[in-house]
């Protein structure tokens, strides 16, 4: 067979040891892309915001023909809720007029739950699902660095991957696993302690995040709400990840966990925002390192 | 000059494509629990090969480089998978193409056996690198299948639209270097 000529069975091997090569270069530890990926990201991502456009402005008005169908009904329930909140919001400005003539008597300046926003569009999802990761319009230029969470505003939804210049990519929720833990706290209601813990990873067959406590608690409720605790270095405390489905302990029966399900849709949303962490994180102190800095 | 550009221009709208081709997979399969992935750029490649590419030109070759690669920077950032496996697939066709006169049994034939190695290569590399932990039966029942079937009648989209237009450039451009040399 004319296939198996030598010559072709040399390229197959050389294209094979470039293939390991590269795959080796681009799974190490990279703090940064090369600039020739960054080049292409921002490119095609430039090109997908041209192409994007006319495809959400068509979909966007689909979306609102349907929306109008349900206009009236939807209306009259907003007013009632409206009534509901009406009074929620006057407890909430009081209560952020306290916590700030507090923080202010304590001289305490910024808080590790502050952040700010960057605001950002998807552009592209990738498209084998075998990577659970979005594209995002905000690169390096508007602030975004790597490791910085991404939220919606129903609550966390991952966080950056990798960042070019005008683009960034964000391994969502269920894409996690024990290389990026994140640090959390579950609000227990009847005890003044918060229990501790860290998200482990995401388990495919239950759709759902797995929580590993690092201490033993007696009573840990289902339906509890699971916040960042900020204490990984990265994220501010306080993001909404998910709510507790079920406690257990592990195949060894040694420590607590529990699956929770991610408050926020992790399919199909278009904006979302980037949470800027106003405290220095890990990365920022380690780089000024000698400067003495907190 | 379109002649030559043609199909580089095309190729870059498709990956750029990629990133939203979700939108158009049919959302009762997707509901169904099934995960289907559209291969446009692969699918126009196998087109180049067969309809622009001359027996010993390997335009279609290059191109699945070239494409493959920006698909890895942009959509995955593992370099190297889809370069490698568009190249080595649609080598594979090219040497095939050979034995067979093309028409359009021969091209969907081909089509569907250059999509099944393409998809099977790549859960092949995934899997090896450690990306993805699905049994290899859960694939080919969530997957695989369904993919096949939704790329043919992309395929089968792309064939009405590009198949005159790549014929008549690949004429175009390949009398003008004969006439050259």
């Amino acid at each position: 067979m004319s296939f198996f000529r030598r010559k072709r069975l040399f390229t197959i091997l050389l294209s094979l040891i470039i293939l390991v090569g590269l795959i080796g270069f681009s799974i190490s530890e990279r703090n940064q892309l090369s600039s020739v990926e960054q080049f292409i990201q921002d490119g095609i991502g430039a090109l997908q915001q041209v192409v994007l456009t006319p495809v959400t402005y068509v979909a966007g008005v689909a979306d609102n023909i349907d929306e109008m169908k349900n206009l009236y009904q939807e209306n009259q329930v907003l007013k009632e809720n409206l009534s509901q909140y009406q009074q929620k919001v006057y407890e909430v400005q009081e209560l952020t007029k306290e916590n700030e003539e507090l923080a202010a008597m304590l001289g305490k300046s910024e808080s590790i739950t502050d952040y700010e926003p960057i605001q950002a569009s998807v552009i592209a999802r990738n498209p084998d699902q075998w990577f659970k990761q979005v594209m995002l319009n905000k690169g390096e230029q508007h602030g975004v660095t790597k490791d910085m969470a991404v939220i919606t505003a129903e609550g966390m939804i991952g966080k950056v991957q990798s960042t070019s210049q005008f683009t960034s990519r964000v391994l969502l929720l269920n894409g996690f696993d024990r290389s990026n833990r994140i640090s959390v706290n579950v609000d227990l209601t009847d005890q003044t302690e918060d229990a501790k813990g860290f998200i482990l990873g995401y388990n495919e067959e239950k759709e759902q995040l797995v929580l590993e406590f690092s201490d033993y608690y007696d009573e840990i409720p289902v339906d509890e709400v699971v916040f960042s605790s900020g204490l990984g270095g990265v994220f501010p405390k306080g993001l909404e990840i998910g709510t507790i489905e079920e406690v257990t302990t592990d195949q060894y029966g040694l420590t607590q966990v529990a699956y929770i399900k991610p408050s926020a849709a992790l399919e199909g949303f278009n904006h979302v925002i980037i949470v800027d962490r106003t405290m220095p994180t890990i990365f920022e102190v380690e780089a000024e390192e000698g400067s003495g800095e907190e | 000059m379109m002649a030559r550009f043609f199909p580089p221009v095309i190729l870059l709208l498709l990956v750029a494509f990629q990133g939203i081709n979700y939108l158009f997979i049919p959302v009762y399969l997707t509901n169904q629990g099934f995960t289907v992935v559209i291969h446009g750029v692969f699918v126009f490649l196998v087109l180049v090969t067969l309809y622009y590419d001359l027996e010993s030109s390997y335009y279609g070759v290059l191109y699945a480089m070239i494409a493959g690669l920006m698909m890895d920077i942009v959509y995955t950032g593992v370099l190297g998978v889809y370069m490698f496996s568009y190249a080595i697939t649609i080598y594979l066709l090219h040497s095939l193409r050979k034995l067979l006169h093309v028409n359009i049994y021969v091209t969907s034939f081909l089509m569907l056996l250059g999509l099944a190695v393409l998809e099977l290569l790549l859960y092949r590399i995934y899997t090896w690198v450690g990306y993805q932990q699905i049994a290899f039966t859960d694939y080919i029942n969530e997957r695989f299948i369904y993919t096949l079937i939704v790329n043919m009648v992309v395929y089968l989209i792309f064939f009405v639209l590009f198949k005159k237009r790549l014929l008549t450039y690949s004429t175009r451009r390949f009398e003008e270097t004969k006439f050259k040399n």
